[in-house]
This record gives structure tokens, C-alpha cells and sequence, in this order.
């Protein structure tokens, strides 16, 4: 990607789309041809692995990419945008790296897209043609969606050094950008959400409404619980770029720099994680709102243990952020009139990773609950939603605090009101702690329908207007304030740097569990409740066959990002900063 | 620093072994196996109904999702323990016979909800639970046998499930 004109950049888009596009459908017809019929109740079995672990790596893998290339287009315009409107060269080359990194990124979504798109016809060929039945124009509608986006981020990022004195509109093909994105995610969306909660259709099948085919129960909560992750996986994705090049960076500058951009995207990806459980609530009512049986099933059925594995993952991602956060007092002048406080937040972390991590029910099958009862006599307790939601809430709680202590600590407040101030801050920290305790005890006496529907949103509620009050005060508080010493960006332990690679590996084994999770959920069912899955593979595998797919599979991931990273540097080295021509 | 990306990811491998080994040695490790549907042949007893009712409401059926076998604080749906008992109670005030109402409760439970509980419960005749006729009155004998007792037994019960059925349908439950 060496410097290109945008005329050449758009040819070579399109091209590659194209090509790829082409390849697919040649070999669906040639292995279509080739290959022996499918039996009789409709599947091809892949060697070795079989048809299901195959589809299901390649699947999660494009699904990543996918997520990659959705997300960080948002936040890389939103940066171009903050640019161009405070004149900030630091935040325009921290937007021009994104861009680069999602537009290299898109030519690998497109290739393992295009091998799920020979697999899943030529292995399960009696589904896909049910699915080609019910939702067929939406898989046109999405190649055309396709072709145009793969043109706009082409145009976008080969048009970023000719358009630099106009910027405004640079930006507005940037927001175009993201609406192909979120159209794409919709119609995505719309497959998945056809397959758990469907819709539009008989007892038999038979179509009755595509518009309701398409408009299912999941279709608008899965579509925003995407859009949140997306953004938070692909700022995760950017600090562990910006992690991998202050490793093997050989200049203090460059370490400083992308110390910065590794503290940038992770923060962003923190910050949007924390609307990930409440879309994610919003995604559950849906799904009990369809079916209460499915709902139960995926809440506290098989897979009650994969929500405790879950708690394991995000309570590791929080850590890792507030272990980043800590060391990063380090480098902020002024940061050690804190380091006290450090040991108070880190047992706070644990006793709620601790409560966060009981199982409710640990009756494995449905044989154990008729031998032992369906929740433990006394872990059970703290296994319930409502010690649950609390602890969460208190986890998320702490790391705000961890970051706020990290913001202002290399300022001193010069406003008159500051002991005020202060005083005001206690009051809010304690104040939403004792109200969150107080709202998770009270839940132990209601009704699950007031539990679910009302208290746990007034749990969720206090935490996001205690930030909101503690956001806003401080931002009051610090204006004009004292500066101790400004940030030394690169002075940082590579240590610390393994802590954003970690929060960014999390989070995408995080993403392939739930994605297995949320498939898992129609059991035995292609299309729940429609269509049955009579293959050799109709059943769930156990928690550590899931686990394993999913290290896999993410290992896999990283391994092609490694890849993606390295021959960004390799072009950079071959042709100065590489990519769009001025 | 040279060996970064050796390093870097000897970090990502390591972390995804020790989360494929927490999902191998500290989760329970079983299969959910898709459910076999179970004949029921004629002339079954009526005590053969109930031992197949029991293994049906927990594998096939997945009552146990909600209805736990005692009085459990917090739970969703009434307990099997004293069920019989309870659909005895409930079929004389809705001026119904035990086995109508045991097998209302089966294919169309939004009809009749008992009080403290919400309509949660899908009919179980319908996919995606999809019991046969032979396993709703296996069901309902296992039911009645909880306290009450059993007047189910097949074939001759299945006129008054097909009732039931029928008037489920003529409401076009979901």
C-alpha cells in the first residue's frame, strides 16, 4: 500500500472485491458439481474437523474482522473530526493509523468471507436454501451494501492527504463510511436474528412476511449489543497495535506516541464497554420476551457455567485496566500522592470479582437438579442476580475511580470550591456505593419480574449518574487547574503494555464464547423451532470443547492481526508513511 | 527491543491455554444431547405412565428449566413436589376435570396462570419442545401422581387432549 492515487486505490477496491466475489462463486459451482450429493437430510461432512468446528472457526474469524472493520471506522472519523475541528496533528495521525489498520484489514475479512460463503451452501446445503427462501433479496442487498462500502473506505483512506485542506467533507465520506457499516450490521443482524427468534414464517417454514422474517425479536438489540462491541473490540484492537509498536518501537518518540494511542483506544474501548450491559439487558428481554424457555436455557440451563466463565473474562478485563491504570500513575507527575489508595481498590476489585464469580445454579444437567436441588444452599445466595448485579456494579464503579484518580492526578484543583469539592466527590462515590448495596439487598425480597424489570435498571441507572455527576464536577473542578507536570507519554514499563494485549485478547475470546453462547441457545435447531438439525453434530459440546474452539480460533485471529501489523510496518519502512498519495 | 513479537505473543498463546484450561479442568464438562422422542405403546400401565412421565419432564420436555421439584424461594414456576395436589384444587374451582385441566396446562398454559407466577410457560405440544400425544399424557400421569390421584391413560385420554389442543389452536396461542 505504498503511496496510490485514489483513482488507482478505488480500481484496486474493487478489484479485490471482485476477485474474491468471484472466486467464491466459481468454487460453490465447481464443488457443487465435484463434490458427492449431499444425504438425504441435507449436509456435506468436512474432513477431519467436520462441517460444524470448521464453519464455527471460520465463522467467529470473519465475524472478528468483521467487528474490526465496523468499529474502528467510528471512532477514526470521530478522531479525524476532533482533528480538524481543534487543528491537532497528533489526532489526525492517530485517525490516519486507524484508517490505515481497518483498510489493509478489510481485504482479510473479505477472503475469510468468502470461504464462509463456499462453506456454509456446500455443507449445509437444505439450510442455506430455507435461508436463501426467507431472507434471499437481503443477501443481495448486502453484496451491493458491500461493493459500495469497500468503495467509500477505499475513497476515504486513499483521498486523506489530497483532501487535507478540505476536511469537512473528508469527514462526511467518513460518516458515509459508517452508514454502510451499520447497514451491513443490520442486514447481518437480520440472518442471525431469522436463525434464535424467528419470525415471518409458518409452523412449516413457509414465508408469511419477509418484513417480519426480518424484523424478529433480536434484530434491533442484537444490532445495537454489536454495534457497542464492535467499537469497543476495535479500539481494543488499536491499543494492542498501538501495544505491539511501542514494544518494538527503536525512538522515544514513537514509544510516547503510541503510549498515547494505546491509552486513547483502550480508554475508548473501556468507556463504550460500559453501555455493553445495559444493550446487552435489552438484547435478554427480547429473547425471554420470544421464548421464556429459551431465555432460561441460555441464562441458567447448560449454560450456566459459560455466565460464571464470563464473569471470569470480564472480571480479567477489568483488572488488566485497573492494573494498566496503576502502573500509569507512574508516569503522570504528581501520580504518587495516590499510590495509597491503589491496595483499597484492588481488594474492592477482588471481593467483587469473588461474589461475581459464584454460579447460581451448578446443577450441570437437569438429573442433578432432581438429585441435589437447583441452586446450592448457601452459595446460591451470592449466585442469585441480585448479589451479582451489585458486585458488578461495584467493579465497574472501581475502575471509573481508577481512571478519574489517573486523569486528574498530575493537577491541583485552583478553584475556591475545591474542599467542597472533594467533599462533594466523597459524598457521590459513598452515596452510590451504600445506594447499590442497599438496592441489591432489597432485590433478595422482591419478585424476579421486579428484580429483572425495575431494580436492576436503578442499579445500573445510580452507577451511569455517578459518573455523569463525578465527570461533569471534576470537569468543573480541574478547569484552569494547576499542572504538576505534563504526562510523559513512553515512560511506561512494557509490562503495562501487556495489560492492553490482554484486555484486547479477553475481550475477543469474550466475543467468540458468547458468540457460541448466543448460537448454542437454539440447541438443536438451525432455525429455532423451524428447522432441525439432524446433523451428527446436533448437539452441545462440553464447556471444554468450547473453550478449546475458542482459544483456537482466537490464537488464529491474532495470528493474522500479527500478520496485518507486521506488513503495516514493512510497507511504512518501504515507502515513508505509506498509503494515500498527497 | 528486539523479540517483541515473539514475546507479545507468547503472551496471547499463554493466555488463550489458560482459558482453554479453566474451560477444560474447572467447568463441568457434559453434552447436551438433542432429545429422543419415546413411544408409548397401547395398553401402558398407568404406572408405566408415570416412571415415563418422570423421564420425560427431565430430559425432553426441560420442565425442570422452571419448575423445581420442592418450594424454592424465588422460583419461576410451581413446584412438582405437590403439583398433583394443586391441579385437583385448581380443575374443581375452574369447574373443569383433573385431566382437562392437567392437560390445558400443558398445551395451552396461558389459559389459566396459577396465582404469584407469570404466563411464561410455551405449549409443549409445539415446537420447540414438540411432545407427541403418547408423551403429554406420560406427562400428565407423572403430574397427577404428585399428590392426586392418576386418571390419564392411553390411549383413552387422548380425545381430551386433542380437545384441549384444538381449543389452543382456535385461539391461535404463539
Amino acid at each position: 500500500m505504498a503511496d496510490v492515487s485514489v483513482k488507482k486505490g478505488l480500481t484496486k477496491g474493487l478489484i479485490k472485491l471482485t476477485v474474491l466475489l468471484g472466486i467464491g462463486f466459481i468454487f460453490l459451482f465447481v464443488l457443487g458439481r465435484l463434490l458427492p450429493a449431499p444425504s438425504e437430510d441435507g449436509y456435506r461432512v468436512f474432513p477431519v474437523i467436520g462441517s460444524r468446528v470448521w464453519v464455527w472457526i471460520i465463522a467467529q474469524l470473519h465475524l472478528n474482522f468483521a467487528a474490526f472493520v465496523l468499529g474502528v471506522p467510528i471512532f477514526a472519523v470521530s478522531m479525524e473530526y476532533l482533528s480538524w475541528r481543534r487543528s491537532d496533528g497528533r489526532l489526525d495521525r492517530i485517525a490516519y493509523d486507524f484508517t490505515k489498520l481497518f483498510t489493509l484489514a478489510y481485504t482479510i475479512t473479505a477472503s475469510i468471507g468468502t470461504i464462509l460463503l463456499i462453506s456454509l451452501p456446500v455443507l449445509y446445503p437444505k439450510f442455506m436454501d430455507h435461508m436463501m427462501r426467507i431472507l434471499g433479496p437481503t443477501w443481495w442487498l448486502y453484496i451491493v451494501v458491500m461493493y459500495v462500502e469497500v468503495m467509500v473506505c477505499y475513497y476515504y483512506y486513499y483521498s486523506w492527504h489530497k483532501m487535507k485542506n478540505n476536511k469537512g467533507a473528508h469527514v462526511a465520506i467518513g460518516g458515509l463510511l459508517n452508514i454502510m457499516g451499520v447497514i451491513m450490521l443490520l442486514i447481518t443482524s437480520s440472518w442471525v436474528g431469522y436463525m434464535t427468534t424467528p419470525g415471518g414464517v409458518s409452523e412449516t417454514g413457509e414465508l408469511i412476511s419477509r418484513w417480519h422474517a426480518i424484523k424478529t425479536h433480536m434484530w434491533i438489540p442484537l444490532s445495537i449489543h454489536r454495534l457497542v462491541a464492535n467499537v469497543v473490540f476495535g479500539a481494543g484492537i488499536a491499543a494492542s497495535y498501538a501495544a505491539y509498536r511501542f514494544i518494538v518501537s527503536e525512538t522515544d518518540e514513537d514509544r510516547a506516541y503510541y503510549d498515547w494511542m494505546g491509552y486513547t483506544s483502550a480508554m475508548i474501548s473501556i468507556g463504550f464497554s460500559l453501555i455493553l450491559p445495559g444493550v446487552g439487558y435489552l438484547l435478554g428481554v427480547e429473547i425471554y420476551s420470544f421464548n421464556e424457555q429459551m431465555g432460561i436455557q441460555l441464562m441458567g440451563g447448560f449454560f450456566a457455567w459459560l455466565w460464571v466463565m464470563q464473569a471470569i473474562l470480564i472480571g480479567a478485563i477489568l483488572m488488566f485496566v485497573n492494573y494498566y491504570l496503576w502502573i500509569s500513575l507512574n508516569k503522570m507527575p504528581g501520580g504518587e500522592r495516590y499510590f495509597k489508595y491503589v491496595k483499597y481498590l484492588f481488594i474492592v476489585m477482588l471481593l467483587g470479582y469473588a461474589v461475581w464469580l459464584t454460579p447460581h445454579s451448578i446443577a450441570l444437567s437437569l438429573d442433578e437438579a432432581r438429585k441435589m436441588g437447583t441452586y446450592h444452599p448457601v452459595l446460591g445466595n451470592l449466585g442469585v442476580m441480585a448479589a451479582k448485579n451489585t458486585a458488578v456494579v461495584i467493579t465497574y464503579l472501581v475502575t471509573f475511580l481508577s481512571f478519574a484518580i489517573f486523569k486528574m492526578s498530575n493537577k491541583e484543583p485552583v478553584v475556591s470550591w475545591a474542599k467542597l469539592g472533594n467533599a462533594l466527590r466523597i459524598i457521590i462515590v459513598a452515596g452510590s456505593t451504600v445506594a447499590v448495596l442497599a438496592i441489591g439487598v432489597y432485590s433478595y425480597m422482591v419478585s424476579s419480574s421486579v428484580r429483572v424489570k425495575v431494580l436492576s435498571p436503578i442499579q445500573f441507572g445510580v452507577f451511569f449518574l455517578s459518573i455523569i455527576a463525578l465527570f461533569i464536577l471534576d470537569a468543573k473542578m480541574f478547569k484552569n487547574a494547576k499542572i504538576i507536570g505534563a504526562p510523559r507519554w513512553g515512560k511506561m514499563p512494557e509490562r503495562s503494555q501487556y495489560a492492553l494485549i490482554g484486555i484486547t485478547v479477553t475481550f475477543t475470546w469474550l466475543m467468540g464464547m458468547m458468540g457460541y453462547m448466543r448460537s448454542g441457545g437454539r440447541q438443536y435447531w438451525h432455525v429455532y423451532g423451524i428447522i432441525k438439525d439432524t446433523s451428527p453434530d446436533a448437539f452441545l459440546p462440553t464447556h471444554g470443547f468450547a473453550a478449546v474452539v475458542t482459544s483456537i480460533l482466537t490464537v488464529i485471529f491474532f495470528a493474522l492481526m500479527g500478520l496485518l501489523f507486521y506488513g503495516i510496518m514493512k510497507l511504512e519502512k518501504k515507502g515513508g508513511q505509506g498509503g494515500a498519495k498527497a | 527491543m528486539k523479540g517483541g513479537a515473539i514475546k507479545l505473543f507468547i503472551v496471547v498463546v499463554g493466555i488463550n491455554i489458560f482459558f482453554a484450561y479453566i474451560g477444560l479442568y474447572f467447568l463441568p464438562q457434559s453434552q447436551s444431547l438433542p432429545p429422543k422422542t419415546i413411544k408409548v405403546e397401547k395398553g401402558i400401565t398407568q404406572d408405566e405412565l408415570v416412571t415415563l412421565g418422570e423421564t420425560i419432564i427431565f430430559s425432553k420436555g426441560q420442565c425442570m428449566v422452571c419448575h423445581p421439584m420442592k418450594q424454592e424461594t424465588g422460583m419461576r414456576a410451581p413446584a412438582i413436589a405437590t403439583i398433583g395436589a394443586e391441579i385437583v384444587k385448581s380443575a374443581k374451582e375452574r369447574n373443569m376435570t383433573p385431566e382437562a385441566y392437567v392437560f390445558e396446562a400443558l398445551v395451552n398454559p396461558g389459559e389459566y396462570v396459577q396465582k404469584g407466577f407469570e404466563n411464561m410457560m410455551p405449549p409443549v405440544h409445539k415446537p420447540p419442545t414438540s411432545l407427541t400425544e403418547g408423551e403429554l399424557i406420560a406427562v400428565a400421569a407423572f403430574l397427577q401422581s404428585k399428590g392426586a390421584n392418576v386418571t390419564v391413560s392411553y390411549p383413552e385420554s387422548i380425545p381430551v387432549l386433542q380437545e384441549q389442543i384444538k381449543i389452543e389452536a382456535k385461539k391461535g396461542g404463539k
